[in-house]
């Protein structure tokens, strides 16, 4: 099998547009509705979650699931109307709640309502989540520094090894990913209500980091090729490139997906999402190197100034 | 091939050693994970002090860490996190209403004087309260896990004890108006220049020294206290001179000397001044997950990456034949190198920390990959074996390293700016690069040098099965 990538670009280019132009149009209808690309979670906002489950160890307790109506009369009660209110637990025993935020003497009033509904609460199974609003901020604030710092960091680092050409163009292909990434989860938010978390922020950079990897390899590979066979057309040293890595390209991404995808099966919700970004990022980051940075670096530099000297030039090995 | 031999020694040494300080030194479990409660306090500015400086969070947090001793909680850890904020984190707490309702609000100091004829009583509960406080920090210090039964109810009971004590000896004094927005400094300090004994100077302003000269005027000579309360626990209770029985201690500055050494002093002076201080504290954060939530999520977590990675070494050996085989064998030498590393460094586990955990040893495949497909191309392109395994690892070194940097600056942007979660996976992270690197260079390249220098193992089939049918239609032999 072998890949003539270079020729194909156009369809390459087409695919990506297409999908990051979805992205986008997700997103912007996100921004409507949501205020944030993505649907921003309490992390970023604030507010209050509690999951509270019911004690079963008098297991006559248990026999019925928890009546919702009545849960959501007890909400209403507390002043609390609108907050969101779900259902969680094999047979009912436990309720999510989604509110804003609550200080502590409402949380112990609403406690106290609901142990008086449900009955004694088992706390070892229970997790509260409460974030004031300026904290949510500050959370975001430092996300988006961390991404921005990273994207800088790297377009550095590439610059210093490779040529800045390149790292514009790598860092295109990032760029690519995380809208992509970014895309598919404002479409979860706007159809399953996923809300983003900090960890989804922390999924974006491991994803900077991680698709940049299979840029670089295929980078490395070209400049060395240009050095090796200087007599050969762009064109033919990226196909080459390409083609001696995709192998690499395919098994690295392979044997990094199996365990977030049995994360993602299998693990704990918590990281179900995580891990879920993580594949998301991860595929559209090796699309992008094996498809569009090296079409992007072909293109280019098959311009009639370019030469072969000129790429092979940064020579740090 | 000696060289290889002595290396794979140290490697083994390595593994074993990473197997006995990962048995011997216990991994440390985030709050997400074992169960408990963190906290993040605001300390808010208010019109006297607009801007919360280095000193100020100091003082404040001494504060907390004493409200955060009156919980009882066992391993409770108070830390300052940016310009003005407090991280507490109470393991094993899973209803922190009652620590949300002590640690918020402003510090209350008080200087109280002692009622006449409450001498004796006086010196008996606060015996007590110290047998008290000294028997609830040994218990404290042993941890929640070395605790039985009966100690974790002894704490429970003794914190309540404890509480009712510290109201009695309160009852020994007067309230009074002379409270901490009256002070204005406390300042640790040496009795004489070169001396070992120190004592702590306080500064009240014209108000308070008007009380303050009237209230030690009062008790001077009696052998009655002063006592200074701070969120209602008497932190000192200095006796004033018969000296001053006429006129009181004038000018509103006086000095506490007693018993007191350089840690001593320094201790009371921040008290003082964060009880001085005319700053609210507000709980903004609360995360707390019930224990047997956590110790759930840790259990599936683990494993499904557990089960995710089984497949992954059984597609190396199947796809890389021996290199592959050989590559499992370092990569789980790798994850115990980089779980000790973990342990020995402290890193604290989290939820977040296991992904990163998992993602490194992505990582560490990723290298075995590159440089194994390199071998197999320099073995299409017609090398010898030693040789084609030799170009592999030299020639996969560039992409191995830029890729692991391109990572770490990644993971350094998190860690800088991240706040708890996110640190914790980037420092994962980074370990499991850092370890990585190692094991790609020397333990999958020693073990393959190693086998190679047995006849049995050298066949070209056993690093890349398919090159007999991929020899004649490669057209392009890597290079010349």
């Amino acid at each position: 099998m072998k890949l003539n990538v270079v020729k194909q670009r156009g369809l390459w280019w087409i695919v990506s547009g297409l999908l990051i132009s979805v992205s986008i149009a997700a997103m912007a209808l996100s921004w409507t509705q949501f205020n944030g690309p993505v649907k921003p979670g309490l992390d970023f906002i604030g507010g209050t979650r509690l999951q509270l489950e019911r004690s079963c160890v008098d297991e006559a307790a248990c026999t019925n699931p928890i009546d919702i109506v009545e849960i959501r009369e007890i909400l209403d009660n507390q002043g609390l109307e609108g907050s969101s209110l779900q259902l969680v637990g094999a047979g009912g025993q436990a309720i999510s709640i989604r509110a804003r935020t609550l200080d502590v003497d409402e949380q112990t009033s609403l406690r106290s309502a609901l142990t008086e509904n449900i009955g004694q609460i088992d706390t070892t199974a229970s997790k509260i989540d409460v974030v004031g609003p300026t904290i949510g901020r500050q959370l975001l604030v430092a996300g988006l520094l961390s991404l921005i710092v990273a994207f800088a960091g790297i377009t550095v680092y590439l610059s210093f090894r490779f040529k800045f050409d390149y790292a514009v163009l790598a860092l295109l292909a990032l760029l690519h990913d995380v809208v992509i990434t970014l895309g598919v989860f404002s479409i979860l938010g706007l159809t399953l209500g996923y809300e983003a978390d900090s960890l989804f922020i922390v999924a974006l950079l491991t994803i900077v980091g991680f698709s940049v990897n299979d840029t670089v390899v295929i980078y490395d590979r070209i400049r060395e090729n240009f050095k090796l066979m200087p007599d050969k057309s762009v064109e033919q040293v990226v196909n080459n490139a390409v083609n001696q890595t995709l192998g690499r390209s395919i098994n690295t991404t392979m044997t990094t997906v199996l365990p977030l995808l049995a994360i993602v099966l299998f693990g704990g919700d918590t990281l179900k999402f995580f891990a879920l970004a993580l594949i998301v990022g991860f595929l559209a980051g090796a699309y992008s190197s094996i498809f569009i940075a090296s079409t992007l670096l072909a293109w280019w530099r098959s311009g009639p100034s370019a030469t072969a000297e000129d790429m092979a030039a940064p020579a740090a090995e | 091939m000696g060289k290889q031999r002595s290396m794979l020694v140290v490697i083994v040494g390595l593994a074993i050693a990473a197997v006995v300080i990962i048995l011997q030194l216990p991994t440390q479990l985030g709050l997400d994970l074992r169960g408990g409660s963190q906290l993040t306090l605001q300390v808010l500015p208010s019109e006297q002090i607009t801007q919360i400086s280095q000193r100020d969070l100091e003082a404040v947090q001494r504060v907390i860490e004493n409200r955060v001793n009156g919980l009882g909680v066992s391993e409770a850890i108070v830390q300052s996190s940016g310009q003005d904020q407090l991280l507490i984190q109470l393991p094993g707490v899973s209803d922190p209403a009652q620590a949300q309702r002590v640690l918020g609000g402003t510090a209350q100091l008080e200087f109280r004087p002692q009622m006449p004829g409450t001498e004796g009583q006086l010196e008996a509960v606060a015996e007590i309260v110290g047998q008290q406080q000294q028997r609830q920090a040994a218990l404290l210090a042993v941890g929640s896990n070395g605790l039985s039964e009966e100690q974790t109810a002894e704490l429970e009971s003794l914190t309540t004890d404890l509480q009712a004590s510290r109201e009695t000896l309160m009852e020994f004094f007067e309230p009074s108006e002379l409270t901490g927005d009256k002070l204005t400094d406390a300042i640790a300090q040496p009795r004489n220049i070169g001396g070992t004994a120190w004592e702590v100077a306080i500064t009240f302003n014209n108000e308070g020294a008007d009380m303050f000269s009237e209230m030690t005027r009062n008790i001077a000579g009696t052998g009655r206290t002063l006592g200074i309360f701070l969120d209602d626990q008497l932190i000192s209770a200095p006796t004033v001179d018969v000296a001053y029985a006429a006129t009181g201690i004038p000018g509103g500055s006086a000095v506490i000397s007693g018993s007191f050494d350089t840690e001593t002093a320094r201790d009371l002076e921040v008290q003082l001044r964060g009880g001085a201080l005319p700053v609210p504290v507000e709980v903004v954060e609360n995360r707390t997950v019930g224990a047997t939530l956590g110790r759930d999520s840790i259990q599936r977590s683990l494993y499904a990456g557990m089960a995710g990675l089984t497949l992954v070494l059984i597609f190396m050996a199947v796809y890389y034949r021996l290199p592959g085989i050989l590559a499992d064998i370092a990569l789980v030498v790798y994850a115990l190198l980089t779980w000790a590393a973990y342990n020995i460094l402290g890193v604290t586990m989290t939820l977040p920390g296991i992904a990163g955990f998992i993602l490194s040893i992505g990582m560490a495949v990723d290298a075995n990959v590159l440089i194994f497909e390199r071998t197999r191309e320099e073995l299409r392109a017609g090398r010898t074996l030693y040789r084609s395994v030799e170009s592999g690892f030299y020639r996969a070194f560039s992409s191995i390293l830029d890729s692991n940097v391109t990572t770490m600056i990644a993971c350094a942007a998190l860690f800088w700016f991240g706040a708890g979660l996110v640190k914790g996976f980037a420092l994962t992270l980074a370990v499991g690069v850092a370890v990585s690197l190692f094991t790609a260079f020397t333990c999958t390249r020693n073990l393959l040098f190693f086998v190679i220098s047995f006849p049995q193992f050298r066949k070209v089939g056993y690093f890349a099965p398919s090159l007999d049918d991929d020899l004649p239609s490669n057209s392009q032999p890597s290079q010349p």
